[in-house]
């Protein structure tokens, strides 16, 4: 594999920085995308880095037209991603529907700012969560990963490459601009645990050949152009031909393998760490910059003697259902503590096995949640028991 | 190859009833040039002339006539059918044409063996197809016309040095048949022609006018071939598939032929097999890729 | 993998580029964009590009649609998007023919930043843009091509928009040939194409074709065959002076290749550029 990272070299790295470097370990070697603050590093060193592997970088006019570019690269057979923050990301939400739609792998990188609309473009923020997972119009099947660390930004890079590859849809990676800008020493080689996937390729006869055949898995072979298979590529509801159908039952079936393939595959897809929590009074669930600050809170709860635990999903969508309500069934109290008004909670309630309390700690003024606030928290919660 | 009548023993004198020459030819011959030699002949000679001529095809292949009528008196400008004495055609096909204006006991041809295509004898667009230019040879001729003299003027005057001087070898073959006197032939002929191609054109004229005078005449030019197709016609099919075809009417519109038509289902049909040239117009303007055209080459005659 | 060649008819038959078991297609009676359909694929056949080389790229509306009935690798994408798609396909994959159908609302409208920055970047992309004056999928609303005074569903009174002339559009941008012809002189745009396909560089080629069942008859223009004739009247072969000046379209209509430049064509200009970055090229 080609990459110009210095494996095995202990890196001082900036998070954008990690990304663009996880990517081209990944295998990326097509990248189109638009400048947007806190997301530029990205574009800067993927401009650099790319011509090195023989990859491809172009600076498209806006974000409509730079996910557009990774869709066409990826169809071509080349594993492509894009990166950008939150308006962006609101405009490249047509494009997400469309490679959902036609299953075409590419990975999007959305650096979270504040918001609404400009917002505060170089405050950290949670605030595109329920962004990434229902932004476009209509159901789809959706994957977001949510790493805390710049040597997760660079892990979560090649699970995210290896995801949409496999199957065959885009993968949004959420960091938030605490992280983006964060700079960690970490250890390339150590980092790279994952070996490398590629989408699974067509085979066998050209004629007949059905584009979105049902498979074990859920997930249909691809075509690449010039393999000869010639297929049709549409955003338009199609049938297992690829071409636009309306037929309900066609339609019923097609569309529950396409949201079903997620399900099929929870294993690979479904990413979470846990801290402390075999006896949990109050669950704290936390993701990115912000679960940093939940695990100093929940140590140091523990150190009071009070029965605090940690969920960290890194797989943000699907969200680890099961673990969570395993968890959740146990404690008196969730807690979680979010950078926007309250976004990931919303599923977290509706999850809940009981009507237990899911408390709320929110934070949308451009600031990280300190871990004394979780801990203030989780004393509170205790006290009420 | 036979020996073509001879004519310069019998010259036309100007008599009381004018003398008629129709000379004829395509675009760019110099059909008019010849018509003002005459009139300049004839103005020397005190005798009166009327010329009329179509010449409205100036390009070149067009077809042009001049109608020359001079005596001691004329009344009409035009020649009527079968009342010419002499025909003389610059092109082979354009000579034939002209042939029922000929008197039929006396008339004689005189007449360039080159041939010109000219475009409207290409009615036919199929590829292969038979052009309708005139095939008739110069034994057929003979047996119909009282005079012919076949002549290679082109030729003989691509050997003076100047193809375009075939009109003038064709009025060296005229003056023969003629009662002027050569010299004066020659001083007219000096002051039509450009000045720069005086020599060539009386040389020319020389050469025709010995050649038509020769006791015996050597080598007759080879006279055209009736005409045949360079190879069997195409075979064209125009097939419609039905069930694309929404009717629009656009190939039943712009077919040249006018061979197609809807039928009562408003689906295009080929109505006449017969008369479709191949040209693909429907092909192209069918916004439906229905119709297609497929031209089969003839199989070879064994 | 199959052998590339398998897929070249020798004798042409263009069925042997469609999918004929879609036919009939949908478009309407008499719609010019079959007309342009097979002038597309019979350049590609007189080019000896074969079937699996050749990526076609489409966006929406009616012009969209003509890609599924190609027998190709075709793409039918987002609204306006085809020329983003066809950009980042022919970066990654330069072997291929990247073809983008659009029409005169994909391209112009939704999609006119796009086709702006594809003629500045001079990809090596053939675009060809259908221009029926209509936004005819939805219905018949007014398009950025629309002439004035004409009545569509969301101009009931009659256009009061100046139309774009997309031609000086994409020459202004930089695209490095643009072209124009009409679907009635069916050969000629055929062989615009194939002269657009064969340029090292963006080729933008605009195709006046018609709407007959929307906008001719809301406009009175006459039969399929009334339409598609009187195109001819309205055709200009000259050549591009003075269009330029007049980036509205100046009421007639100019053909053939209507601007060439020489300029460097991206991919190249990208590997020159980045030559001395790529490992093969480093000693």
């Amino acid at each position: 594999m080609a990459s110009d990272s210095s494996s095995g070299e202990r890196q001082n790295l900036q998070g954008n920085v990690a990304c663009a470097l996880g990517a081209i370990a990944a295998g990326c070697r097509f990248y189109a995308g638009y400048p947007i603050t806190p997301s530029s590093e990205i574009a800067e060193q993927m401009a650099a880095r790319l011509p090195k592997v023989d990859g491809v970088f172009v600076q498209m006019e806006d974000e409509i037209a730079s996910i557009g570019a990774i869709l066409g690269a990826s169809v071509g057979g080349v594993k492509s991603m894009t990166a950008t923050s939150g308006p962006g990301f609101s405009l490249m939400q047509e494009g997400l529907g469309y490679a959902s739609q036609a299953e075409i792998p590419c990975v999007i990188i959305d650096v979270m700012r504040g918001g609404p609309s400009t917002g505060m473009p170089t405050r950290p923020s949670q605030g595109d969560v329920m962004q990434a997972r229902w932004g476009s119009h209509g159901d789809r099947p959706v994957i977001a990963l949510a790493p805390a660390s710049v040597g997760e930004v660079f892990e979560q890079m090649l699970r995210a490459f290896n995801l949409s590859e496999t199957l065959r849809t885009p993968v949004v990676v959420l960091i938030d601009e605490a992280i983006a800008h964060l700079s960690e020493t970490i250890d390339l080689s150590s980092s790279m645990p994952t070996p490398l996937a590629s989408r699974k390729v067509a085979t066998g006869d050209v004629a007949g050949f059905l584009p979105y055949a049902a498979t074990d898995d859920g997930v249909p072979a691809m075509q690449c152009p010039g393999d000869g298979y010639r297929s049709h590529m549409t955003g338009l509801t199609h049938g297992e031909d690829g071409f636009p159908t309306q037929d309900p039952a066609t339609v019923e079936r097609v569309m529950r393998q396409l949201l079903g393939k997620l399900d099929r595959n929870m294993e690979q897809i479904e990413c979470f760490e846990t801290l402390e929590c075999d006896d949990v009074d109050v669950l704290v669930v936390a993701y990115g910059i912000t679960a940093r600050a939940a695990r100093r809170a929940v140590v140091s709860a523990r150190e009071r003697g009070l029965r605090a635990g940690l969920l960290r999903p890194i797989t943000l969508w699907p969200f680890p259902e099961r673990r969570f309500r395993e968890l959740a069934s146990s404690a008196n109290t969730v807690l979680i503590p979010e950078m926007n008004a309250g976004q990931l909670c919303v599923e977290l309630e509706r999850l809940c096995p009981h009507p237990g309390p899911v408390v709320r700690l929110n934070r949308i003024d451009g600031e990280c949640i300190s871990p004394r606030q979780i801990l203030e928290q989780i004393e509170k919660l205790h006290a009420h028991d | 190859m036979s020996a073509s009548s001879r004519l310069s023993d019998r010259a036309i004198a100007p008599q009381a009833t004018p003398t008629n020459v129709l000379v004829v030819g395509v675009g760019g011959q110099g059909v008019v040039m010849v018509s003002r030699v005459l009139a300049k002949l004839c103005e020397r000679n005190g005798l009166d002339i009327k010329q009329s001529e179509v010449h409205g095809m100036a390009k070149r292949g067009g077809v042009v006539f001049s109608h020359v009528r001079f005596g001691e008196r004329v009344y009409s400008p035009t020649i009527p059918e079968g009342e010419a004495d002499i025909v003389l055609a610059m092109e082979w096909a354009e000579g034939l044409r002209w042939l029922p204006f000929l008197k039929r006991e006396s008339g004689g041809l005189i007449a360039d063996t080159q041939r010109i295509v000219p475009p409207f004898s290409c009615r036919n667009r199929k590829r292969g197809a038979l052009h309708g230019y005139q095939t008739m040879g110069l034994e057929e001729l003979e047996e119909v016309v009282a005079r012919v003299v076949a002549v290679d003027a082109t030729g003989v005057a691509s050997e003076v040095g100047n193809r375009r001087a075939a009109n003038t070898v064709l009025l060296g073959v005229l003056s023969s048949m003629l009662d002027f006197d050569p010299s004066e032939w020659r001083e007219v002929v000096a002051e039509v022609v450009p000045p720069k191609t005086i020599e060539a054109n009386l040389l020319g004229f020389e050469r025709g006018r010995e050649w038509a005078l020769q006791e015996t005449r050597a080598e007759l030019p080879t006279p055209p071939e009736p005409e045949r197709p360079t190879h069997a016609a195409d075979r064209v099919e125009l097939e419609i598939v039905e069930a694309w075809c929404k009717g629009c009417d656009i190939c039943v519109k712009v077919c040249p032929e006018r061979c197609l038509e809807l039928n009562g289902s408003q689906v295009a049909v080929l109505r006449d097999p017969a008369a479709c040239s191949g040209c693909r117009v429907c092909e192209w303007l069918c916004p439906d890729l229905a119709i297609h055209v497929r031209i089969l080459p003839a199989q070879e005659e064994h | 993998m199959t052998d590339s060649d398998s897929s070249l008819p020798a004798s042409f038959d263009i069925r042997d580029y469609l999918r004929t078991d879609l036919f009939p297609h949908f478009m309407c009676v008499g719609c010019g964009h079959g007309i342009a359909l097979r002038c597309l694929l019979t350049a590609v056949h007189e080019l000896g590009i074969s079937k699996d080389e050749l990526a076609v790229v489409s966006g929406i509306g009616c012009s969209g649609r003509i890609a599924a009935y190609i027998d190709a690798n075709t793409l039918h994408v987002t609204h306006g998007r085809p020329l983003t798609f066809a950009s980042g396909l022919k970066l990654a994959r330069p072997d291929l023919t990247v073809v983008v159908v659009t029409g005169d609302g994909d391209c112009l409208s939704i999609g006119g930043n796009h086709l702006i920055h594809a003629c500045r970047r001079n990809l090596d992309i053939t675009c060809l843009m259908l221009n029926n004056e209509v936004y005819g999928m939805t219905g018949g609303q007014v398009s950025p091509t629309t002439d004035e005074g004409r009545y569509t569903t969301t101009t009931p009174l009659g256009n009061h928009e100046p139309s774009f002339d997309a031609c000086s559009i994409a020459t202004a941008a930089g695209a490095s040939l643009v072209g124009r012809e009409i679907t009635f002189q069916a050969p000629a745009l055929k062989n615009l194409i194939v002269e657009a396909i064969s340029h090292p560089g963006f080729g933008f080629v605009e195709v006046i074709s018609d709407c007959t069942e929307i906008y001719g008859r809301r406009n009175d223009l006459g039969s399929s065959t009334e339409m598609i004739l009187s195109q001819k009247s309205g055709m200009r072969p000259e050549s591009y002076g003075g269009a330029l000046d007049q980036p509205f379209r100046p009421g007639n209509w100019q053909t053939g290749v209507l601007s060439r430049s020489d300029r460097e064509e991206y991919a190249a200009a990208y590997r020159r550029r980045t030559r001395s970055a790529r490992p093969e090229e480093q000693t």
